[in-house]
């Protein structure tokens, strides 16, 4: 399939699925009251863009999902560059490591009321603890993906430790750490919504719990579809500097 | 000073948790609130076993229905998709464009679609399994060397005979890496929708508990739900283990998916 | 090693040729015309002659084998496999050997051997039993419950050439077998190979890029041009048998390669 072939089939699935979406509710072939057409799913958003505490939400839950993130890469990463590098450290943890990804974090969500009560900072916390994990994680994969050879050539002219961090390491990281950021990121996002949604009264989390459990569909579908957007965009945004920085990837 | 061998080390550190657990709230240095002692925990866990056993087996229903949807659909779709190059073009770029929603925004959806009993959960764990599960399966199917295709079709291989004396053994690494994979996901989709809205199950038992401030029993039920995941992911790599004979298999080329960052992020999930 | 019935025919008719490719062609489809890959070939290889082809990269050396060998039809010309044609890939007529063993790494290299015969439905006891004798020819008694991974590229290499040979073909199509495994490991592959030829007696027909290799091995050597291949040279090994080492270090042998060298040099 050519590239022109490909986009347009793309196309065609999209214009499918939005049209069934339309098409489906007002046939009543299925309950519009529990699928509300697209168009009054997009015109509630509209509505809804233009709601003063709507824009409040918004800027709680992006305020925390930036100062989780903020929290968490570094930590993250210090802890997985650790685990990689030093090889006693590495052995110790590494195995644990699976253990403690397999386990639902967030059931440690009761903790962090407990700790913080219901506000901005336990959400924040909880998130960072998720999303430090997904770093951690990442950034050992990342420092163990730099090829020894390239390290070893580089020893073998004389590079010091800094040298070889600045000139071999960053470089070969470069793309895998852009893609530690977005992944890390999507962990973040989902920490942050599961956070609101479980004990919040504030954040688009909340307000779609809310719509919810009030059967507001037209809502809830427009909260989902502007969450959804939102992190597509970022997401294809990042790996299209992605894309940029590794050329030279095989 | 001989450094002491990682796994006592790491047998220590879980002897250290255990006891800080136990002697942090007894002691006083943490209020019972946030941190009720270990032996408390325990105590009440006994205590109200049978409810605990009742509610673990609600999960564990929701778990293994959620898992026929997320490996059964995901590791079939994935092998479609990641196997015919056109639907792979197509399709592949799409849904890993999907994985970056947080799918948990849709759990209300489901709740008002099903309710808040077990079908909610199931679907929303399935859905939330199938997209790792199906990703990996594609990423997985692609590293079966051609060359058994090629090899079998010289020896006179029906296509019958290729896709169940060739395919289907060569795939099988991949197909367990998605069970293991889905069946962590589904673990974690189902916790965190019986906490966030429901009626039963052992994240309801956490909810519940919290609520009315019973911390003993909260953590009662956080303990149980960590002895589910580590049981579970232990289980899965003991029949893993007996593949051990292809984890050599050739043509793993180094580039592909296990040193990725996005495929070992994979199960953290939650 | 037992002489199974399609050998006496062979025998029979002992003008008939083994291998017989008449005016083939080939033409890779393409947006633009398609590329022409092979042209005007024919080729007559008398039963139990071990031919080589050598030729530059890229002129259709391994098509020619994957027609000869029923994996892919030519566009144009007849290729017939002691007197009839080979429409799909037919083990018992033709052992195709690949330049990566291709052994499946979830079977033990006896499983492995019989899994041609497994794929016909042949009674186990039959099975094993050939698969055993296959191991003994090709010198790995007491490997067969190994998997490939603890096997070193040679012996792969040797597994692989006893699967193509358990069910007792006439014909034996090489591609590049031993051009993954190191330099010292090819020589003593390529005379084992001359050891097992010599007692089967196979027709075999061997591609090459190393014109060492190439000499040491054949009694015929077709050299094909560049892309669209042709043959433009037919050179008759007249070395005599059983080759060895000290003949590579011969008058004669170095004439045999310059020879091969010059007519591929001239074709790129």
């Amino acid at each position: 399939m050519t590239r022109t072939q490909i986009i347009v089939a793309r196309l065609a699935l999209l214009a499918l699925v939005l049209g069934a979406w339309e098409v489906l509710p007002r046939s009543g072939a299925i309950n519009p009251l529990l699928l509300p057409p697209l168009s009054e799913v997009l015109a509630t958003l509209a509505n809804l863009l233009g709601r003063p505490n709507v824009h409040e939400a918004v800027a709680v839950t992006a305020a925390e999902v930036i100062v989780a993130f903020i929290i968490a890469v570094p930590l993250g990463a210090a802890a997985g560059i650790l685990i990689a590098e030093n090889a006693y450290v590495g052995e110790i943890f590494k195995p644990m490591l699976f253990y403690v990804f397999s386990i639902p974090k967030s059931i440690f969500l009761p903790m962090f009321i407990l700790v913080f009560g219901i506000g901005f900072q336990q959400k924040v916390a909880y998130a960072a603890f998720t999303t430090a994990f997904v770093v951690l994680m990442s950034a050992t994969a990342a420092v163990e993906s730099v090829r020894s050879d390239h390290i070893m050539v580089a020893r073998s002219y004389g590079a010091t430790q800094t040298q070889i961090l600045l000139r071999v390491y960053v470089p070969s990281m470069m793309p895998v750490l852009l893609e530690t950021l977005r992944i890390s990121m999507i962990f973040n996002f989902t920490g942050v919504m599961i956070a609101e949604m479980y004990a919040s009264r504030t954040g688009i989390g909340h307000l779609i719990s809310n719509w919810g459990e009030n059967f507001q569909m037209p809502q809830l579908f427009a909260g989902v579809i502007m969450l959804a957007t939102v992190a597509i965009l970022f997401n294809e945004a990042v790996r299209a500097l992605e894309a940029r920085c590794s050329t030279w990837r095989t | 000073m001989r450094w002491p061998s990682p796994t006592t080390v790491r047998r220590l550190i879980l002897v250290v948790i255990l006891a800080l657990w136990e002697f942090v709230p007894t002691t006083g240095l943490l209020p019972e609130l946030f941190l009720p002692s270990l032996s408390k925990t325990l105590t009440v866990l006994w205590i109200d076993r049978h409810i605990y056993f009742a509610a673990l087996l609600v999960t564990l229903y929701e778990v293994a229905l959620s898992m026929l949807i997320a490996c059964g659909l995901g590791i079939l779709a994935g092998a479609v998709v990641g196997g015919v190059a056109a639907l792979r073009n197509l399709l592949l770029p799409i849904f890993s464009s999907l994985y970056a929603v947080p799918i948990v925004i849709l759990y209300p959806v489901f709740t008002a679609w099903f309710g808040i009993g077990s079908q909610s959960k199931i679907a929303f764990a399935g859905i939330y399994g199938f997209f790792p599960v199906m990703l990996s399966t594609a990423a997985g199917i692609r590293t079966i060397d051609p060359q058994f295709l090629l090899a079998a079709r010289s020896m006179g291989a029906t296509l019958p005979q290729l896709v169940t004396r060739v395919i289907i053994p060569a795939s099988l690494p991949t197909v367990f890496a998605g069970l293991r994979l889905g069946g962590a996901l589904t673990i974690i989709g189902v916790v965190v929708a019986e906490m966030l809205t429901s009626s039963a199950g052992i994240g309801y038992l956490v909810t519940l508990n919290r609520t009315i401030l019973d911390s003993p029993r909260v953590f009662a039920a956080i303990l149980a739900i960590l002895v589910l995941s580590i049981a579970y992911y232990m289980l899965a790599r003991a029949l893993e283990s007996r593949m051990i004979v292809w984890q050599s298999v050739g043509r793993q080329q180094k580039s592909s998916a296990p040193t990725s960052p996005a495929a070992v992020a994979a199960p953290a999930a939650a | 090693m037992q002489h199974l019935a399609n050998m006496r025919d062979v025998q029979g008719r002992a003008d008939q040729a083994a291998i017989e490719v008449e005016r083939l062609s080939h033409v890779y489809a393409g947006a633009d015309g398609g590329v022409p890959a092979l042209q005007d070939i024919s080729m007559s290889v008398r039963a139990g002659r071990f031919v080589v082809i050598v030729g530059p990269s890229g002129c259709g050396k391994t098509s020619l084998l994957m027609m000869m060998a029923g994996l892919r039809h030519q566009t144009e010309g007849t290729i017939l496999c002691h007197g009839r044609p080979i429409p799909t890939p037919d083990p018992t007529r033709v052992g195709v050997i690949f330049q990566e063993a291709s052994l499946f790494p979830w079977l033990t290299t006896l499983d492995n051997i019989e899994f041609p015969l497994s794929l016909r439905g042949t009674p186990r006891e039959e099975r094993r039993r050939r698969s055993q004798a296959m191991l003994s020819l090709v010198s790995l008694e007491g490997f067969g419950e190994r998997y490939p991974h603890e096997l070193s590229g040679g012996m792969k290499q040797r597994v692989s050439i006893a699967r193509g040979l358990v069910q007792d073909p006439p014909v034996l199509l090489m591609d590049e077998p031993f051009a993954a495994l190191d330099e010292q490991t090819r020589m003593t592959m390529g005379h084992e190979l001359l050891r097992i030829w010599s007692t089967t007696r196979k027709t075999v027909v061997f591609i090459t890029h190393s014109l060492t290799e190439a000499v040491y091995l054949a009694d015929d050597v077709l050299v094909m041009s560049a892309r669209p291949g042709r043959i433009i040279d037919h050179i008759e090994v007249n070395l005599p048998r059983p080759r060895t080492y000290e003949m590579m270090a011969t008058d004669v042998f170095g004439k045999l390669r310059d020879r091969i060298w010059q007519q591929i040099r001239r074709t790129t």
